[in-house]
């Protein structure tokens, strides 16, 4: 279909403003619009203005020495905003699309522009520009309030953990008070009765035999208790002890000399002593405590034996949950946990009237367990065995 | 040492003949300007052509704004150019800004030069107490915020690929027609340089032979500014061409090669 169009009407209509130049940058035709942009009447501009005319200095420069250049270097140029003055002297944003027509030697005839008037897009461009820097601004400002909260997040965090670390050490501490208080008034109450029994009888007595007897039942009780506060005081001690200095202990070396200590033992009781420390073969741990606690056990074993079978007792070592375990087993005599559970690891205890029992040592294992983060439990049967089961530390510690 | 050179300002040459034209292009382009001018000499003259660091196919990665806070900084790049390349007797074509750095480069090794052409120069564009220059401050910020807004589709992480990736044709294609484009923060920072600079001072201690071409009507140097520069230069000669705007090496090659070539042969 031909649509007739008419280019006269066309070419002062479309909405754009137009103009043309020539080399030495006269302007020579224009379209209306672009008169009307300008405020300019046609005989104000045509053969009388330049591109040039209608930028401030500033811009000029621009033109010079860019937008000038460019334009011949490629032939065509688009998209450059400039600000036009109109004629009162006003400016409006634009954008200028150009384009170069050369003759066909080469030599520029005329260049061709069209002229957008941006001025509600530039208003538009203005908001966005300055809502982008609010924008940067307001990120700036929330990343060093983050950080600043980060940063106070990981304080309390580390405060919460030292108050937890100072409570759980409360704790421990307030649960050794309460067991000492406990023991002092169970174990020293029964020597000081029999003293003060002993001391009425002794006063009332009248016989220098029975005086002499009664005054050496008075020093057997008297070396009891001494031993019973020494004991006591020991235990303290290592409950006070909470820095105590960590060795590199390795089991199958100090098995070795507790086996040597108890050689006698071992040999006239017939005892079968095996061991296996190869899950967990070494271990931090205080070199005495170890020692003690492995004599301890051991010697225990060897003393409740059963009397009509072949003694077995095992030492190994075990890994459960991330923890160390030393686990000592015996086909011995066994406690009947039912009736002393409750006192096995109390002070001077002893259950079977063993003549070499003396009992003090579960109480002092105990503690020193205990002073290291450990815990020590027992499943016994009667005539069947016992098994000590005890959780030196946790293996991150070891 | 020379290769880093030729990298850092992409120094092109080419032509045959015993005496070098060493061309330097002025503020806002790079040596695309002299491309109607260089046909005309590459016979008698060996041509060398380099785009001022910040410009053009230059190392962007080479503009160190406190190396170049003055004209000093490009003045002392064109002196090692011409040494790691052993040039003498050089004949400098130098248009607007670069007209001043030839001139302090001139200074500071006169043996190096033979001969200064100058197209459109300035040795300062704001107007002073007794001096044209032809701006005012003002004009100078105006002409910093029409550069931020003719850049802002600019992306300048754009520029390293588009300056070195050569497995993207079409992006080389697209470089090859957009001349000046500059990257925005640099060429905001050599305005400031180039349009807040003053070397007046400089003019008397230049001791070449020095040619100023000037065009009749330039808005950015003007005749009044030509001739002041003529007055301070000792051995000078000033030529005005019938030609309008600021680079008449780009609309009038042909008058600008007639008053070259009548100067040099």
């Amino acid at each position: 279909m031909d649509y007739n169009i008419d280019y006269k009407e066309f070419y002062d209509t479309f909405p754009s403003g137009y103009f043309c130049s020539l080399p030495n940058g006269i302007i020579i035709d224009s379209n209306k619009i672009f008169l009307k942009l300008t405020n300019y009447s046609r005989e104000e501009v045509i053969d009388k203005k330049k591109f040039t005319d209608f930028l401030s200095l500033g811009e000029k420069i621009y033109f010079e020495n860019v937008f000038a250049p460019a334009l011949k270097l490629s032939g065509t140029l688009e998209e450059v905003n400039f600000n036009f003055t109109k004629k009162e002297g006003t400016r409006f944003p634009v954008l200028v699309n150009s384009v170069e027509i050369k003759d066909l030697s080469g030599k520029q005839l005329y260049t061709h522009y069209i002229i957008f008037n941006i001025a509600q897009r530039k208003k538009y461009e203005q908001e966005l520009l300055k809502s982008k820097k609010n924008a940067n601004e307001l990120s700036n400002k929330l990343t060093v309030v983050n950080k600043e909260l980060r940063d106070h997040d990981e304080l309390i965090s580390k405060q919460k953990l030292q108050l937890e670390e100072f409570n759980q050490h409360l704790e421990n501490k307030n649960k050794q008070l309460s067991n000492f208080a406990h023991i002092a008034s169970h174990n020293l109450r029964a020597p000081v009765s029999n003293l003060t029994v002993l001391k009425d009888l002794y006063k009332e007595n009248t016989d220098i035999n029975d005086k002499a007897m009664l005054f050496s039942k008075v020093e057997i009780v008297i070396d009891r208790l001494n031993e019973t506060l020494n004991e006591l005081i020991d235990s303290i001690k290592i409950q006070g002890n909470k820095n105590i200095v960590h060795d590199n202990i390795n089991f199958d070396t100090v098995f070795t000399k507790t086996l040597e200590i108890l050689d006698i033992q071992i040999l006239d009781s017939k005892a079968v002593v095996t061991s296996n420390f190869c899950e967990a073969s070494n271990i931090a741990y205080p070199k005495l405590y170890m020692e003690s606690i492995l004599l301890n056990l051991l010697s225990n074993s060897v003393r409740y034996r059963a009397p009509d079978r072949i003694a077995q007792i095992h030492f190994h070592t075990e890994i459960i949950n991330n923890e160390i375990l030393l686990i000592v087993s015996d086909n011995g005599l066994g406690i009947d946990l039912k009736k002393y559970g409750h006192k096995l690891f109390g002070l001077n205890n002893t259950f079977h009237r063993h003549p070499d029992s003396k009992g003090v040592g579960l109480f002092m294992t105990k503690a020193q367990i205990e002073a290291v983060g450990g815990s020590i439990t027992v499943e016994s049967e009667v005539d069947k065995g016992t098994t000590f089961k005890i959780i030196l530390k946790k293996k991150n510690n070891g | 040492m020379l290769e880093q050179l030729i990298k850092q300002n992409n120094v092109t040459m080419f032509g045959t003949g015993s005496q070098v034209m060493f061309f330097v292009h002025g503020y806002g382009c790079d040596q695309n300007m002299w491309r109607f001018i260089t046909p005309h000499f590459k016979n008698t003259f060996k041509i060398v052509l380099i785009d001022l660091v910040g410009t053009g196919k230059s190392d962007e990665s080479a503009y160190d704004s406190d190396k170049y806070n003055s004209l000093e900084g490009h003045a002392d790049d064109i002196i090692n150019i011409c040494d790691a390349l052993n040039l003498e007797d050089v004949c400098m074509v130098a248009h607007s800004v670069s007209a001043m750095i030839a001139t302090l480069a001139a200074v500071k090794r006169p043996t190096l030069f033979k001969k200064l052409i100058m197209i459109g120069p300035s040795p300062r564009y704001i107007n002073d107490a007794d001096y044209f220059g032809g701006f005012s401050e003002k004009d100078i910020e105006e002409l910093l915020e029409t550069l931020d807004s003719n850049y802002l589709g600019w992306s300048s992480a754009m520029a390293p690929v588009i300056m070195g990736n050569l497995d993207r044709p079409e992006l080389a294609a697209e470089l090859e027609t957009s001349f000046c484009q500059n990257n925005p923060e640099i060429a905001s920072h050599f305005a400031k340089v180039t349009f807040l600079a003053d070397n007046r001072s400089d003019l008397k201690k230049l001791a070449i032979d020095t040619l100023i071409i000037q065009s009749e009507e330039d808005a950015i140097a003007s005749l009044e500014v030509g001739q002041f520069v003529h007055k301070n230069i000792a051995n000078s000669k000033l030529v005005v061409l019938e030609s309008t705007g600021h680079c008449p090496h780009m609309s009038a090659p042909n008058k600008t090669i007639e008053a070259i070539k009548n100067y040099l042969l």
